[in-house]
């Protein structure tokens, strides 16, 4: 006994040293950037003087701005095509992948591939495919004789925030992948038993796999609307916020009022984005039940 | 698989046929749409500019590899893939060490606060991160790292910690006891067990957490563009912002080097795929 706890007593000091710069890290970027925005966000400060305490003013600006509520309602677009439109495709590809047809892996890893690949060089391929003079989309349009459809896809004010969306949301993979995994793993004999009761392909499909995968369906939805939150790349590269200032996110819209030097509106923005992401968290498992969406996301 | 064959034998005809032709239909048309402009862009690269403009769809007639060495020229490429791989390689290293060590510790040791440790880390990956432009700023400008490759070394390792936490703690909880064990009776120390016996037994887990960062690092943008001013921090996303004004109208050219710029990833995700994909569904898919 003696020697155990002497050696533990020995452990102690390792422990602390292990944990010590995982420990530093996370505090200098995890936990005291949160309390630091926060307190900015109430503050008028330029980088330079000294903060001054300007309670609700930042957040009053913002509100007031019909930039920042452009930028707003473009998040909740966004939020809103990956709920209705990714997360459904996504879904319908890996129904149909977890049933194994031939070549499932091949599809599997070839529509994962552009997951690897930067917003920054999927950007500029996609600026490159609205171009209105060499785009493939206006060449294709053309080639089919639809000449009337063919448009300056990103300079447009219709068409501008919806071929960014297409642009972003188009890549399916991560979610295919999470919701494909989930599928497979339910055991094959609870289709055998539905198969013994004549249910076919579809029936199987509404009453096994879908409840069975209910959890992993709301945490892709989760997560796909946490990422509709967070864009910056896409609008910041194709359109910077334009035309006439009709795509903005709030991600942009904090670059542009930290360069503009008012890191607190910057700050009130950065918090809006946090505060956000937790109402549509809470939001979300009110309304479909708590998905352990922490669990599942932690990859 | 017997039993989705079994499954389409149960169907009436008219809906099996439906269904089987339904379903390579979503297939096919969905590999056109995701894979086609990936194809376009990396076919133009090799093409003329002219070819570009008035043959979009054919194959070059020559194809021009030479595209790709004026994209160096032109761009300065190399300098910025430099900086890209050492901050990738570095801040990967050091986020594997120091989230190895901790994971080691809440793996295999009793102590006070371990879940609290484990829980607030990982919980880390719910926050957006993007919310974070002005306390990193100012963190890193008061570090006196601001347009230094270390910034993004230092933030990159930072923000990876919690999926990195996540699966080497998982992998590290998986490694039977024994060895340690019977190390220890042989008067294995408390760094040596973790150095000499767990990391290596670890590798699988951590080639999966590196792989996800090296992928993260070298795509990050926007704390690259945040915290960096100058050609000398300049990592290769940053220099793809550059191309549309270096190459005017060298769409060939500013093909070729954006093609330049996706080799490292989709080349380590051709020989780490399944790595990639058995860690992204490490999560999803509980017991």
């Amino acid at each position: 006994m003696r020697n155990l706890s002497s050696k533990s007593n020995r452990n102690r000091k390792w422990i602390v040293l292990f944990l010590t710069p995982v420990g530093v890290l996370f505090v200098a970027f995890f936990l005291y950037p949160i309390v630091f925005v926060t307190i900015l966000s109430f503050m008028e400060w330029n980088g330079i003087e000294p903060m001054s305490f300007i309670g609700i003013g930042n957040f009053r600006y913002l509100f007031a701005d019909s930039v920042f509520r452009t930028s707003i309602q473009n998040n909740v677009i966004w939020a809103l095509s990956a709920a209705l439109l990714q997360i459904p495709l996504a879904l319908v590809i890996a129904l149909i992948l977890a049933r194994e047809p031939r070549g499932w892996r091949f599809f599997r890893t070839v529509y994962f591939l552009p997951n690897v690949i930067s917003l920054v060089a999927l950007a500029m391929m996609w600026t490159a495919l609205y171009n209105p003079e060499f785009g493939l989309i206006n060449h294709l349009l053309e080639r089919v004789g639809a000449d009337h459809m063919t448009r300056n896809w990103l300079g447009e004010i219709e068409t501008a925030l919806p071929a960014l969306i297409f642009s972003y949301q188009i890549y399916i993979g991560y979610f295919m992948v999470i919701i494909l995994a989930g599928t497979l793993s339910i055991p094959k004999s609870f289709y055998e038993a539905a198969m013994i009761d004549g249910a076919n392909v579809f029936q199987q499909e509404v009453h096994i796999t879908l409840p069975a995968i209910r959890g992993i369906i709301i945490t892709a939805g989760t997560l796909a609307v946490a990422f509709a939150l967070r864009q910056f790349e896409t609008t910041f590269l194709m359109t910077a916020g334009g035309p006439a200032n009709r795509t903005p996110v709030m991600g942009l819209y904090m670059y542009r009022r930290m360069a503009g030097l008012t890191y607190g509106r910057a700050a009130a923005t950065g918090v809006l984005i946090i505060v956000l992401g937790i109402v549509v968290l809470s939001a979300l498992q009110r309304v479909f039940g708590k998905a352990d969406a922490v669990e599942d996301a932690r990859q | 698989m017997p039993v989705a064959r079994d499954a389409l034998t149960e169907t009436p005809l008219a809906i099996r046929i439906v269904a089987r032709s339904a379903k390579w239909v979503i297939l096919v048309l969905y590999l056109v749409i995701a894979i086609t402009p990936l194809l376009w862009l990396t076919v133009s690269a090799f093409k003329t500019n002219l070819e570009i403009e008035i043959a979009p769809f054919s194959l070059p007639a020559v194809w021009q590899f030479r595209n790709f060495a004026n994209a160096i020229t032109i761009s300065g490429l190399h300098q910025f893939f430099l900086n890209s791989i050492i901050v990738a390689v570095v801040a990967t290293t050091l986020n594997l060490l120091v989230t190895s060590m901790a994971s080691f510790v809440i793996a295999r040791e009793e102590f006070a606060l371990r879940e609290l440790f484990f829980t607030a880390t990982t919980a880390g990956v719910l926050i957006p991160i993007i919310a974070f432009m002005v306390p990193y700023y100012t963190l890193i400008t008061h570090l006196h790292l601001f347009d230094r490759l270390w910034a993004l070394i230092i933030t990159y390792s930072a923000i990876n910690i919690p999926i990195s936490m996540f699966l080497v703690s998982s992998f590290m909880k998986s490694i039977p006891r024994e060895l340690e064990d019977s190390a220890e009776i042989d008067g294995c120390s408390f760094v040596q067990r973790y150095w000499r016996i767990i990391l290596p037994l670890a590798r699988p887990g951590l080639v999966t957490a590196g792989t996800f960062s090296f992928i993260y690092c070298w795509n990050e943008f926007i704390y690259a563009l945040l915290l960096t001013s100058s050609r000398s921090a300049r990592t290769v996303q940053l220099a793809i912002r550059f191309f549309t004004s270096q190459f005017r109208t060298d769409y060939a050219g500013m093909f070729a080097a954006i093609v330049l710029t996706m080799i490292p990833t989709v080349a380590v995700y051709i020989f780490l795929h399944d790595k990639i994909i058995s860690g992204l569904t490490a999560g999803a898919v509980k017991g």
